[in-house]
Formats: C-alpha cells, sequence, structure tokens
C-alpha cells in the first residue's frame, strides 16, 4: 500500500456545472481508495476560455494565482480533473518557468494581490487523476479493492486531445495505453484497438459550427459502435458533454439518437469499487449503460 | 615593442588574402596590410585577390629569397583548409622550415560572421593580425618524423562497401582481413531483389563479388567475428578481433544443411526480416560466403541458469515439442540423475524465470520432466562409454538427493561408492515425509533404485553415530560425503507442547506415510507456514479432519508461497478446505485446544526473522489434534560427536565453495546445512562430487567453479509485446472433493499431445538448445564439437576502412503509422524479402492472408525530413520507393500510391525512372502521411487500411483507402556505431553517423589518421556512392601504404623530466595512451610516435612541466600580447 496520497484540488469549473457529475464521482471513488483531496480556497478560472488566444499572459497569471494559493496551503502536486484545466496549468506554468519576462509580469502582477507566486520555486507537479490512479496509487493495489469487476463490459477508452498533447507527458501523444490499463485492472474489456482514441471530440465547433462540431463527435459514437462497445469513458468534460448531450443531432447521419452511453472514468472505477450509484453522479447521465 | 632575452626580430612576411570577394567584401584587406606593414618585424605586408592559387604562393616563395624572410603569416581561410597548402609552400622554396608559419582565419572567423559590420570586422582582422605577427616571431623550427607503414589492412563491415574497398586493396596486392559480424557478408545488398534505377537484380551482381572475396588468395575473411579492440597509430594499428564459436569447424562444413534439418529450434530469421523462420544452426542465406552454417549458441537460458543443477529444461521442451521422447530423457538424464522426484515435487525456480511468464504464464518445466520420466517407464541411467573403475572408495552418508546426486557423480567417475542411510528406504526426505498425493512412493523408489543399479553398495538402517561412527568410515574410505539432512523437529517452546495430542509435524507425516492412519479427531489444527505444514494440513484432509492452518506470517510472508510450487501448493490446499489464519501465534496448548496471541510483526527492519506478539490479544481455538510444523534443524549434537564443527546456529560449518568440512577428506551438503529444497540439496551432492573428485586427485578445489550454482541467463531479444499469446496447458487435477478421499495422486500426467502442445509455448530464449542431435546427423566427422570456444586474434595493420553500414529507422516510433498494430503495414526492407525470389514467400507479394493486395500504399520520408525523429533526408528512400513501386504494379498489378514531400532524384538515370514510373501509371501524391488507421467511414473503407493526407496538390484532405501500406524507412546509425567510435577514437556527426576529416576536401579520411570511412556508416547513400566511396577509400589506403612511410605531424607534447614529480596524472588523461610512467626514474615519459598534440596533459599538469611544441607558453603570451597591445 502506498503512503498517504494528499493532492491539492483544482476542480475547475465544469466539474461544478455540467460535469458535477465528474467530481462527485472523482471524489466518491478517491474517498473509497484513502486519497486525499484539498479543494485550493477561492481558486479561479483555469484560464482555457478565450484568454488562453486573447491575452495569454493574462491567462498565464489567473493560472499562476490558482498555483500561488496552493503553494500556501503547503502541497507540492496538484490534481486538475479536467482536460483543459491540466492542459492550462502545465501549460502557464511551462511559460512561466521558461520565459523570464513572462514569469516577471505575472510576479508583478501577482504581488498586487498580495501573493507570492513562487514562479522561481520548484514547478508543481501536476497530475490528473488517471496519473493519480495508475503511477501513484498503483494498479495491482487498486486491482485489490476491485469488489465489482466490469467483466463483459466492452468498453472505449476515449482521451481526446488536451490529456495527451502538447505539454501532457503521461503517455504517448497519439497512442496513449494509460486509460486502457486503469480499465483492465477493474475487469473491463477494454476496446485498445479503437483508433480514434486521441482524435478531436468536435471541441467548441459543437457550439460554433454545429454540423461540423457534432458531426466529428458522432463519427467517434459511430466507430465505438463498430467496435462492438457497450459505452465510452472519458476523461474530459468537454468531451463528455460534447458527446453525450447532442446525440440528438446525431440522427442527421445516423437516421436515429444513436442514445450511446459516455462515462467518466471514475464512474467505471466507482461501480467496480462497489460504490453506490447515486453517490456516482449516475443521475446526471443521459444514457446509461444497461450493464450498470 | 621591446624583445625579451633576444634584442633582434626576425623578418616577417604577412600575407592577407581577399578571397575573391569572401573576405574582401567586408573587410578591408588593403588596410589590414597597411597596418600589418607597421608591425614589429614585418618587412613586406600584402594583400592578393587569391592567396592560396599559385600566383599568390609563388608570390610568397620569391618574397621569401628576395627578403630573406624568417617567418609568415598568411591572413586568409579556416586552417583546416589551407594550413597545409602555405606550410608546404614556404618549405618548397626550400628556404623556411614550414613550422615558422602561422596562419590566421579571417574568413570563418571574421568576414562570414561579421558580415554586417565591415568596419568592425576589419580592426578584429587587424587584431588577429598582430596576434599573428607577435606569436611567430617565437616559432621555432620542427622536424617531421618518418615511420614505416604496415602494408596490410584491417576492413570492418562486409557490406558492399566493404566488399569492395577489400577487392580493390586485394587486387592491388596487399593483405586484408574483412571482419563481419554476420555469418556470411553481403549486408543489406544481399537482401535487395532489384537495384534502381536500372533494375538489375542485386544477387546477379553482389554475389560474384561476395564469392571473389571468398577466393581471393590476399583476403582473410573473418565472419561472425567483432572488432574488440584496437591500440596503436597510423602505419602500425594492433587490433583484437573476436571469433565468435560457430560450433563446427569451418573447413569441415560442407554446407549441406543436414544439421539444420534435425534442429528443433525456430526463431525469426533476421536475414528475412523476420518474416520467416530460421534453425539454431543455419546459414544466413543459400549464397552465403562462407557458405558455412553456424550453430547459435548465446549460452545457458534463463531457465537453465536458474536450476541450482543446471537442468537443460530448454533442452527437453525442444524435444518433447518435436515428439522426441525418448531423446527428451536423455537430455534430462545428462544433468538430473532423479527425474521423477524432480518432475513431482521440484520447486522450479526455472518457471520463476521463464521468459514466457512476461507474456502470459510460465512453462510447466516440472510437469514436462514428470511426462517424460512417467513416458519412458523403465530406463537405466546412463554412464560414461569410457566407464573405468578407478578403484578409490567413497562413503556417501545418507541417501537422501543430495547423498544419491553425490553418489551417482562419484560412480560415474570410476568411484566405488557406498551409502550409508539411517532410514529402511533410500530417498532421504522426500521418501519419510512428503505424502503419497504428491510423491506416490513406487516413483520415487524407481528413481533410487536407478542410482543404486549403477553398482552402488546400500546399507540401510545404518545411522551415523549410532549404528556407524565417523571415524570407523574415514578409516575405510578415501574420502566421505555427509548428507544426513534435518531431522529433528523444532519446538515452539509455549505451555502444553508435550501434550499427547500436540504432535511433531515430521513425525507425523512420517507415521502416515509408513501406512498408519491416525485418528486425529474432528478438528485438528496445524501450526506453520511452510511447505511440511501444508503438507501436514493436506494430510490431515485426507484422514477426515476439518483442518485450520495457523501461521505468524501473514498471507503475503507466508513461507510457503515463497515459491510458485509453494503457491500452487497453498491454493490447492485452500481449495481442498483448510481454513488459513495468518498472523496468530501459538500460546499455549490448553485442554480443548489452543490458546493463539496476535502477532506484530515476524521480521524486523533489516528482514530477519524475530517475531514480536501482542500478548494480550488473543484467541482461543478449538482442536483435538494440533501438528506443529515450524520447522526442521540439523542434528548439530549428532555433528559435534563425530568431530566435525558446527556454526553457531546449528549447521555443519563448511567451505561454501568446495563444501569441505574441518576434516579434509569430509564434505557435507544439503540440508546438514540448514533445511532447503530438494534441488538446492542435488546441487550440493553435485559439487560435493566435484570437490571430492578434485581432492582424490590433487587438483585445485577451488579453481574455474564460478557457473555453479544459480546466475542470470540469456535471452535473445525478443519484442514481448508482439509475441504471440498462448495459454498454458495445464496438468489434469482432480477436483478437491473427490481427491481428498484417497492419498492417489492431485495431478494425472500430460497426454503425449497436450506435452507437445505445452512444450511448443517455449520461447527459444538462447537460440541452441544443446540438444545435441546435429551432431550424429552430421556426415562429416569431426565436424560440430559443441565445445569450441570463442577465439580472440590479433592482427597488425597499417590502416583500417570501416565500412560498418547502417540500420533502419524503426517505425514503431511513429505509432499513428501503426506499424507492429496493424499486420499489413511493412517496413520497405520487408518488401525487398517479399519481393525477393529467394525470399520467405519466393518473390510472391501477398498479404498475409496469403492474397496479392489490390492497392498498395508507399509511404515516404518515414523517420526523415521530420524534427521529432530524424532531421535529415535519407537519400535513397525516393528511389527505391520508386523501385518497390515498379515491382508492386509489375508483380500484383496493383493500384500503387506513393506519397511524398518532394521526389528527390538526382543522380544518373534516377529522373528517367521517376518519368518511366509516372508512365506507368503509379500515383504520387504530394503531403506527409498524417495516419494509417483501419477506422473506416465510406463502405468502400471496411477492412482496408485508410491513408489519411493532406494532398497538398490539391489542396484538401484525402483518404485512400488500400490493402497494404510500405513504409519507406529512413537510415539510422548502427546501434552500436558509438562503441565503433570509442573504439577507433572517431567523431560521429549530431545524428551518429561517423564524420569525414573534411565535407569536401578529405570525404573518406577520419580525424584519426590511417581510419578511413566509406559507405552508409558516414552518412545514407545508395550503392553506387557506396562504391565509388569505397574505391575511394581504398585509394587513400594505398597512397599511404605504398609510399611505405608517414610523416608525423611533429606537434607533439614533451615533459621536462627535471620539473616531472611523478604524480601520473597526465597518464590517466591521454586519450592516446601515450603517455608512460618509467618506474625507475619516477618521471612520465610521452611517447613521441603515440603523441597526437592534443594538450590534454600540457593543461592538467599541477607542476608546469609539461610543453607542446607550437604552443608553448612563449608563443602563446606573444599571441596574447599581440592581441591586447592592438586593443
Amino acid at each position: 500500500m502506498p503512503d498517504k496520497l494528499r493532492y491539492a484540488y483544482y476542480p475547475g469549473c465544469s466539474l461544478k456545472g455540467s460535469g458535477r457529475h465528474y467530481e462527485s464521482s472523482l471524489l466518491s471513488v478517491f474517498r473509497s481508495l484513502g486519497i486525499e483531496l484539498e479543494e485550493i480556497p477561492d481558486w479561479n478560472c483555469c484560464g482555457a476560455t478565450a484568454y488562453m488566444s486573447i491575452d495569454e499572459t493574462a491567462a498565464f497569471g489567473m493560472v499562476a494565482r490558482n498555483l500561488a494559493l496552493a503553494r500556501k496551503m503547503g502541497y507540492k502536486e496538484i490534481v486538475a480533473p479536467c482536460a483543459a484545466c491540466y492542459l492550462g496549468l502545465k501549460k502557464a506554468q511551462s511559460y512561466i518557468s521558461e520565459y523570464p519576462h513572462i514569469a516577471e509580469k505575472v510576479c508583478s502582477a501577482l504581488a498586487k494581490t498580495g501573493l507570492e507566486c513562487g514562479c522561481y520555486d520548484a514547478p508543481f507537479i501536476i497530475k490528473h487523476p488517471i496519473e493519480v490512479l495508475v503511477y501513484d496509487y498503483g494498479l495491482d493495489n487498486l486491482r485489490d479493492k476491485v469488489k465489482k469487476p466490469l467483466t463483459g463490459h466492452r468498453i472505449v477508452p476515449y482521451y481526446g486531445c488536451q490529456l495527451t498533447r502538447p505539454f501532457a507527458d503521461m503517455d504517448d501523444a497519439f497512442y496513449p495505453t494509460i486509460m486502457d490499463r486503469l480499465l483492465e485492472a477493474i475487469g473491463a474489456e477494454v476496446i485498445s484497438d479503437y483508433p480514434l482514441k486521441t482524435r478531436c471530440c468536435g471541441g467548441s465547433l459543437t457550439g460554433t459550427i454545429p454540423e461540423v462540431g457534432s458531426r466529428l463527435s458522432w463519427l467517434l459514437i459511430n466507430e465505438a459502435k463498430n467496435h462492438g462497445a457497450n459505452y465510452m469513458v472519458t476523461a474530459c468534460p468537454l468531451c463528455q458533454f460534447n458527446l453525450e448531450c447532442f446525440q440528438g443531432r446525431m440522427k442527421l447521419w445516423e437516421g436515429k439518437t444513436p442514445k450511446f452511453p459516455i462515462l467518466y472514468f471514475t464512474q467505471a472505477i466507482g461501480i467496480a469499487l462497489g460504490i453506490e450509484r447515486a453517490s456516482l453522479g449516475f443521475g446526471q447521465l443521459v444514457y446509461k449503460p444497461t450493464m450498470i | 615593442m621591446s624583445e625579451k632575452g633576444n634584442g633582434k626580430l626576425p623578418r616577417i612576411g604577412v600575407y592577407i588574402c581577399h578571397c575573391g570577394l569572401n573576405i574582401a567584401n567586408v573587410v578591408d584587406v588593403e588596410a589590414v596590410a597597411e597596418f600589418a606593414g607597421k608591425l614589429p618585424g614585418v618587412v613586406v605586408a600584402k594583400a592578393y585577390k587569391y592567396m592560396c592559387s599559385d600566383p599568390g604562393l609563388e608570390m610568397i616563395k620569391a618574397d621569401i629569397k628576395e627578403q630573406n624572410l624568417e617567418r609568415v603569416v598568411v591572413a586568409s581561410c579556416s586552417p583546416l583548409l589551407h594550413e597545409q597548402t602555405f606550410r608546404r609552400a614556404i618549405q618548397e622554396g626550400g628556404i623556411l622550415n614550414p613550422y615558422l608559419y602561422t596562419h590566421v582565419n579571417i574568413r570563418e572567423h571574421v568576414s562570414w560572421v561579421h558580415a554586417s559590420e565591415p568596419a568592425k570586422a576589419t580592426e578584429k582582422a587587424k587584431a588577429l593580425v598582430a596576434a599573428a605577427v607577435r606569436r611567430v616571431s617565437a616559432h621555432k623550427p620542427l622536424e617531421r618524423k618518418r615511420v614505416d607503414v604496415n602494408p596490410d589492412v584491417l576492413v570492418l563491415g562486409g557490406g558492399i562497401a566493404g566488399i569492395q574497398a577489400s577487392l580493390v586493396l586485394a587486387d592491388s596486392g596487399k593483405k586484408v582481413y574483412l571482419v563481419e559480424r554476420e555469418p556470411s557478408i553481403g549486408g543489406h545488398m544481399a537482401k535487395f531483389d532489384k537495384t534502381f534505377p536500372t533494375l538489375d537484380c542485386a544477387a546477379c551482381i553482389l554475389t560474384p563479388k561476395m564469392a571473389q572475396v571468398g577466393n581471393h588468395p590476399n583476403i582473410e575473411l573473418l565472419t561472425y567475428s567483432e572488432l574488440k579492440e584496437i591500440e596503436g597509430y597510423v602505419g602500425n594499428f594492433k587490433a583484437k578481433v573476436l571469433k565468435k564459436s560457430r560450433h563446427l569447424y569451418l573447413e569441415k562444413c560442407t554446407a549441406c544443411g543436414e544439421c539444420a534439418k534435425v534442429c528443433p529450434v525456430e526463431i525469426p530469421s533476421a536475414f528475412d526480416e523476420n518474416l520467416a523462420k530460421r534453425k539454431a544452426t543455419y546459414r544466413p542465406f543459400p549464397q552465403a560466403v562462407p557458405n558455412k552454417f553456424v550453430i547459435e549458441r548465446l549460452g545457458y537460458p534463463p531457465c537453465q541458469a536458474a536450476c541450482p543443477i543446471h537442468q537443460n529444461a530448454y533442452g527437453y521442451m525442444m524435444m518433447v515439442k518435436e515428439g522426441k521422447f525418448a531423446e527428451a530423457l536423455e537430455v534430462v538424464l545428462r544433468d538430473n540423475p532423479l527425474p521423477s522426484l524432480c518432475g513431482w515435487v521440484c520447486t522450479h525456480p526455472c518457471t520463476d524465470t521463464c521468459t514466457r511468464g512476461k507474456v502470459d504464464a510460465p512453462l510447466n518445466m516440472p510437469g514436462i520432466k514428470r511426462f517424460i520420466a512417467d513416458h519412458a517407464g523403465d530406463f537405466a541411467l546412463p554412464m560414461p562409454k569410457d566407464f573405468k573403475e578407478n578403484g578409490k572408495k567413497v562413503a556417501v552418508i545418507g541417501g537422501g538427493p543430495a547423498g544419491l546426486t553425490a553418489a551417482y557423480e562419484l560412480r560415474k567417475r570410476g568411484y566405488q561408492v557406498t551409502i550409508y542411510e539411517a532410514a529402511g528406504t533410500l530417498g532421504g526426505m522426500p521418501a519419510i515425509t512428503i505424502p503419497d498425493y504428491r510423491l506416490p512412493k513406487d516413483v520415487l523408489k524407481k528413481d533410487t533404485d536407478r542410482i543404486a543399479a549403477t553398482g552402488i553398495e546400500v546399507r540401510l538402517n545404518t545411522a551415523l553415530g549410532k549404528d556407524v561412527s565417523l571415524s570407523e568410515i574415514t578409516k575405510q574410505y578415501s574420502a566421505v560425503f555427509i548428507a544426513v539432512g534435518a531431522s529433528k523437529n523444532r519446538r515452539l517452546g509455549v505451555p502444553g507442547e508435550d501434550n499427547s495430542w500436540v504432535l511433531p509435524g515430521l513425525e507425523f507425516l512420517g507415521r502416515v506415510n509408513s501406512g498408519e492412519r491416525p485418528n486425529l479427531g474432528r478438528r485438528v489444527v496445524v501450526i506453520g507456514g511452510g511447505l511440511v505444514a501444508v503438507d501436514a494440513a493436506r494430510t490431515a484432509v485426507r484422514l477426515g479432519a476439518n483442518v485450520t492452518l495457523v501461521c505468524i506470517e501473514s498471507w503475503e510472508e507466508m513461507f510457503a508461497r515463497r515459491t510458485s510450487e509453494g503457491q500452487k501448493e497453498v491454493e490447492q490446499m485452500k481449495a481442498e478446505g483448510v481454513e488459513v489464519l495468518t498472523r496468530w501465534g501459538p500460546k499455549e496448548f490448553k485442554s480443548g485446544g489452543i490458546e493463539l496471541k496476535s502477532v506484530i510483526r515476524v521480521f524486523d527492519e533489516s528482514g530477519r526473522f524475530s517475531p514480536q506478539y501482542d500478548e494480550t490479544k488473543t484467541r482461543f481455538l478449538e482442536c483435538d489434534t494440533a501438528i506443529v510444523a515450524i520447522g526442521q534443524a540439523p542434528d548439530s549434537d549428532l555433528f559435534k560427536s563425530q568431530g566435525l564443527s558446527v556454526t553457531s546456529w546449528g549447521g555443519l560449518d563448511v567451505d561454501p565453495v568446495t563444501l569441505q568440512t574441518n576434516i579434509e577428506n569430509v564434505f557435507a551438503g544439503g540440508d546438514v546445512l540448514g533445511p532447503d529444497v530438494v534441488v538446492t540439496a542435488m546441487m550440493a551432492g553435485k559439487k560435493a562430487a566435484e570437490s571430492i573428485d578434485r581432492f582424490l586427485n590433487g587438483r585445485d578445489l577451488y579453481e574455474g567453479r564460478e557457473l555453479e550454482g544459480p546466475f542470470e541467463g540469456v535471452a535473445r531479444p525478443m519484442d514481448l509485446e508482439r509475441v504471440e499469446r498462448k495459454p498454458a496447458i495445464r496438468m489434469p487435477e482432480r477436483e478437491p472433493s473427490v481427491r481428498i478421499k484417497d492419498f492417489a495422486d492431485v495431478h494425472s500426467t500430460y497426454s503425449p499431445e497436450d506435452a507437445q502442445k505445452e512444450a511448443s509455448r517455449c520461447l527459444m530464449c538462447s537460440i541452441c538448445c544443446d540438444c545435441q542431435l546435429c551432431k550424429p546427423a552430421c556426415p562429416v566427422e569431426g565436424c560440430i564439437d559443441y565445445s569450441i570456444p570463442d577465439e580472440e586474434i590479433e592482427l597488425n595493420v597499417g590502416a583500417v576502412v570501416v565500412a560498418t553500414g547502417f540500420k533502419i529507422f524503426d517505425p514503431k516510433r511513429i505509432p499513428s503509422y501503426g506499424y507492429g498494430k496493424y499486420p499489413e503495414v511493412y517496413t520497405s526492407l520487408e518488401i525487398e524479402r517479399l519481393v525477393n525470389s529467394s525470399g520467405p514467400t519466393e518473390g510472391k507479394l501477398v498479404m498475409k492472408n496469403g492474397q496479392p493486395p489490390k492497392s498498395v500504399a508507399i509511404v515516404h520520408c518515414v523517420g526523415s525530413r521530420d524534427k521529432n525523429y530524424n532531421e535529415y533526408c535519407s537519400r535513397v528512400c525516393c528511389m527505391y520507393s520508386l523501385k518497390l513501386a515498379h515491382l508492386v504494379h509489375e508483380r500484383t498489378g496493383a493500384e500503387v500510391y506513393n506519397f511524398y514531400i518532394d521526389m528527390r532524384t538526382p543522380g544518373k538515370g534516377y529522373e528517367e525512372f521517376y518519368h518511366k514510373l509516372l508512365d506507368e501509371g503509379i500515383h504520387f501524391i504530394r503531403g506527409r502521411v498524417a495516419e494509417i488507421t483501419d477506422w473506416a467511414i465510406e463502405p468502400s473503407e471496411k477492412g482496408k487500411l485508410v491513408v489519411r493526407v493532406e494532398d497538398t496538390m490539391a489542396g484538401m484532405v484525402r483518404r485512400i483507402p488500400v490493402d497494404m501500406v510500405i513504409l519507406s524507412v529512413g537510415l539510422e546509425p548502427q546501434p552500436d556505431a558509438q562503441d565503433i567510435r570509442r573504439l577507433l577514437k572517431l567523431s560521429c556527426s549530431s545524428e551518429g553517423f561517423f564524420l569525414e576529416r573534411h565535407p569536401k576536401l578529405a570525404p573518406v579520411s577520419t580525424v584519426t589518421a590511417g581510419i578511413y570511412i566509406a559507405g552508409a556508416c558516414q552518412g545514407p547513400k545508395d550503392i553506387p556512392d557506396t562504391v565509388a566511396q569505397a574505391g575511394a577509400a581504398a585509394g587513400e589506403v594505398l597512397a599511404m601504404v605504398d609510399r611505405g612511410y608517414i610523416e608525423l605531424e611533429p606537434i607533439k607534447a614533451h615533459i621536462d623530466a627535471e620539473d616531472c614529480s611523478g604524480c601520473k596524472m597526465c597518464n590517466g588523461l591521454c586519450p592516446y595512451d601515450a603517455i608512460t610512467y618509467d618506474k625507475e626514474r619516477k618521471v612520465s615519459e610521452i611517447n613521441e610516435v603515440l603523441c597526437e598534440g592534443c594538450g590534454t596533459c600540457v593543461a592538467a599538469c599541477p607542476s608546469g612541466a609539461i610543453d607542446q611544441d607550437l604552443f608553448e607558453n612563449q608563443e602563446l603570451l606573444y599571441e596574447i600580447e599581440g592581441v591586447l597591445k592592438y586593443v
């Protein structure tokens, strides 16, 4: 058993909004495994929205504020479950440590709010919950905790883009297998050769050019069905939202609503650990797998 | 400017070169010349358009004569380019020593880098010239030394480059040693079908050259050999070459191939790019030169190395795979006289290291061994053909696994052996205590009878210390081996242990084994966590009891679970209904049961056994019988009474290597040293027999025994992820509910079919399995000899040509291209084999399903021109892609799509070939392929590989479905190029190819004099360029060798013996091993011939005793002064 695992927790806006079931399932799973998350008090936007493209320095400043708050708590590692936050935090930290002129601006801005940026200290280790489970907690330990293995569940592990590149380093950028291994550990039948693992979910195009964005989402679902999947798991709130909530639009290409369940990976793990569905936010799923 | 110690300045001439406009466009050369003319000592200063041209050089020569110049400075390009030119010129004048010269670089260092600041550039040029003028006044004349050259040449690498260089050199009468690490020369070219652009067959142009090499009287071909070391210097190198053993005599082998026919090993053939299999005894291809076989042995495989007695499990696996069960038995008996015993109860460390275990499940090696023995039925143990009684008598005390093994090993060596056994039967602990369901008595008896039948006298019921004493025995025998085991039950030392319902484990098992069926009552508790406890528990179950096993260890720590065999035993025990209670220890045996206390820890921080209990936390376990099986101990009182010394914890005190006791001719091993398992006892028996044999023949007891006992074995490189999964074939096991009703065997033996299936899961780690079938199959007497060792030979040569070639880029590094994931994605080299008439498909280009492809994609620049992998262009891929496109189209009629970034076809007839392909209807799509996927969107894409690419001509993203994809992989340096670089003291470019001395003017020379490079080890190139370069390298070698001597650069370091403190700091630093320490004079000395003048020692010498020509302190100080004075 690893030593007590404790992390600062940066939930980000999605986990408090459209991805509430991601947060509830994540917290339930971590609680049952004895992994402690302490939420950063008074956190703000990760800068992933339009900020990053309009004013990068301001976006970095916002991230730096979150990091400064976490530093005050005394942590060295931050868990960021939302793929956009995960990427934003990593990107900002990398730019701040690589470019002194950015660090300078960020530091002076933070100083005005009375915060020490710590830009020149050792950088934080920013982790996605998948990394925590696979690398810190360990798959063997997880396997020991499984009460209801997901035997016979054919699952497509869908990673999306932000979790794998360009600043992420948890696995291969185009053919990651880390979530595959995680799902195998809880007994699922993982469709590892799903070719669209890291392809675009449609991103914000589902809002701006729906017929392009949602078609991209549909391609993912259609291919998952071709591979005989029962459901798909994701680790990104935007992916989950795009893939699940716009299935109505997919009539256009499929002739009917696919009604294909899209779960967070934490929900699947929760089921395997024997946690009840209510604590895993199953109520918020539009389409539920028949087997759970 | 004042002169220290010397009032008169030498007469100096300064020459500033325009280098056309290269320098003059930026630097005001006339101003520099004018400035130089005013410097102290300068009598003439001129600028000229091309100083290196004939008129320029003549001008300098004339000035030297007319103006009586004593020193010359030229400011021009890099000294790398023309320093030698000017030195030669002033020497040719016959007037000046070439080292009374300084070269100033005002092109690379000035005009080219400061092109935007001409004024400053001119100032910099002036400063550098001032420095050189000041410096040159301190120069001293130096003399070049001549050294004779050894005309023999070493060529490394037997590809087309090495072949060509060797032939040129040999034809001109030079002796050539051609070293190739593969069993045949030919290199990559031998794998190709056709060559571009002429489409002539590679074999037709290569094999005659190969044969010529093989037959050439001046070429000594050293295949299957590697360069290990090289020392010396240009003209006089000494190379050490390792000739790996082929395990047959090259001159006797007729290449008939009978050996390969019987070889049971089949591994992927590297020559066929792993698309076909080859045997362990093989030749890479039928046209191999030399046309000889090789038996490839890597050493002990992991299973055999891990086995304490080095049982050749791999060998008998191969025999069983082939259905050769009698031969399998022969292999088993070579190392192991107790096959049944080991087949049934060995803890088999072999399976724990089995490579297959990393893929799915390890092979069942004991199960297969049991099958072999079971299947053979009655057989005798083999005795040596030349067996002879030697008349010496040896006693073995104890008839267990250690004693039996020692007795047989000694008997084989001709000794008269007597076994003294305390019990009424041979077999030791396994006979007395191992229950029948695990080891039937008749099975063990067959093993022990076979040993006795080799002519060994057995005295049963004769116990040491009781019926016979050691001193009586030593009187009658030359040597004694004591292997009486560990028969004392350890006691718990808790109250109530002497109750009649508390049974010692060994005693209980012994009683049941001798046929007794004691009534244990309904509830039985077994105390202990080892294998004896498990045996006791399972025996009690079979006597009808409800059994609980109590052990102080946690589940993870449980002693029995430390081996995989033990884990299996524990699992079977649990399946038979035994409950396991961990982390509890007995406190007291009370009436009706046992009071247990809770365990806090079993091992202390350092891992030593040191249990601690919480006496307050207790529980009571009701039972009718308790069996205590917490371990056994050797009988130390017995040993002491016989005059043997004992260790502090009660085992016999022996030498760990020789097993010799304190009495010279008495050896001991097995459980007498402390309890262990059967196979380690057998190892002790083997070791003791070896020691006794050495002792009685007066040989050294210690020498060469490093490989006794387990070590780490070798496995050929395998991609375990791509190994086909083959689930283990289990031995039939009786249902727990059935088997607990009797003492019959839990398992039944494999059927021959299942045994073959299980054995065929073997991954053949060490290639040759040492089955020794090929030796009798070979029609040439004395050709195959497994004992031929590797041989190291020394060669004296004057020059070395390095032609070590390239390797292809591993496309698995680009996961989006799906190589290794999709079976129909190939490398170009794999396709070369598939289209080759002598390849695995005899030239038929077919997919894995046997059908020819209807559409084929060829992806260019895989791993080349890509900053993520290799930035450089691999030069050959465009052309070989065209060639493959043509061949694929011609052979299959498939639509062929080339995906390229740019088509690069410079070369004679290359562009024309490209146009021919365009006319043939091959498709060319410009754009780097993004992805190869089996993701089908349209129905037409179903079951195909889809190439996604941005077509930059059409300006759109395209999806092109194809049946087969060929990745045109780039060329990379050999994986061990860095080793060669270090060995030969070469330099490498950033991508790892060997660096030539000058990219234009010395393309086949290297920074180390006497070492030349040719072919793709210098950078990617095609066959014509490679052959041309090989010829050039041979030419350079001839130019040097035929002169008969070389002139050494006189720039050497010198040690002033007066100042040398003898600290030896410089000795280790010298990269050329030129410095040695003179013990008598207590100073270091530099070998002038070896010294390359790098200056490392000069800088390192703490007493400043080392000086270097042309870099003496005064020269450097003057140079600095010159610059500073100007500034």
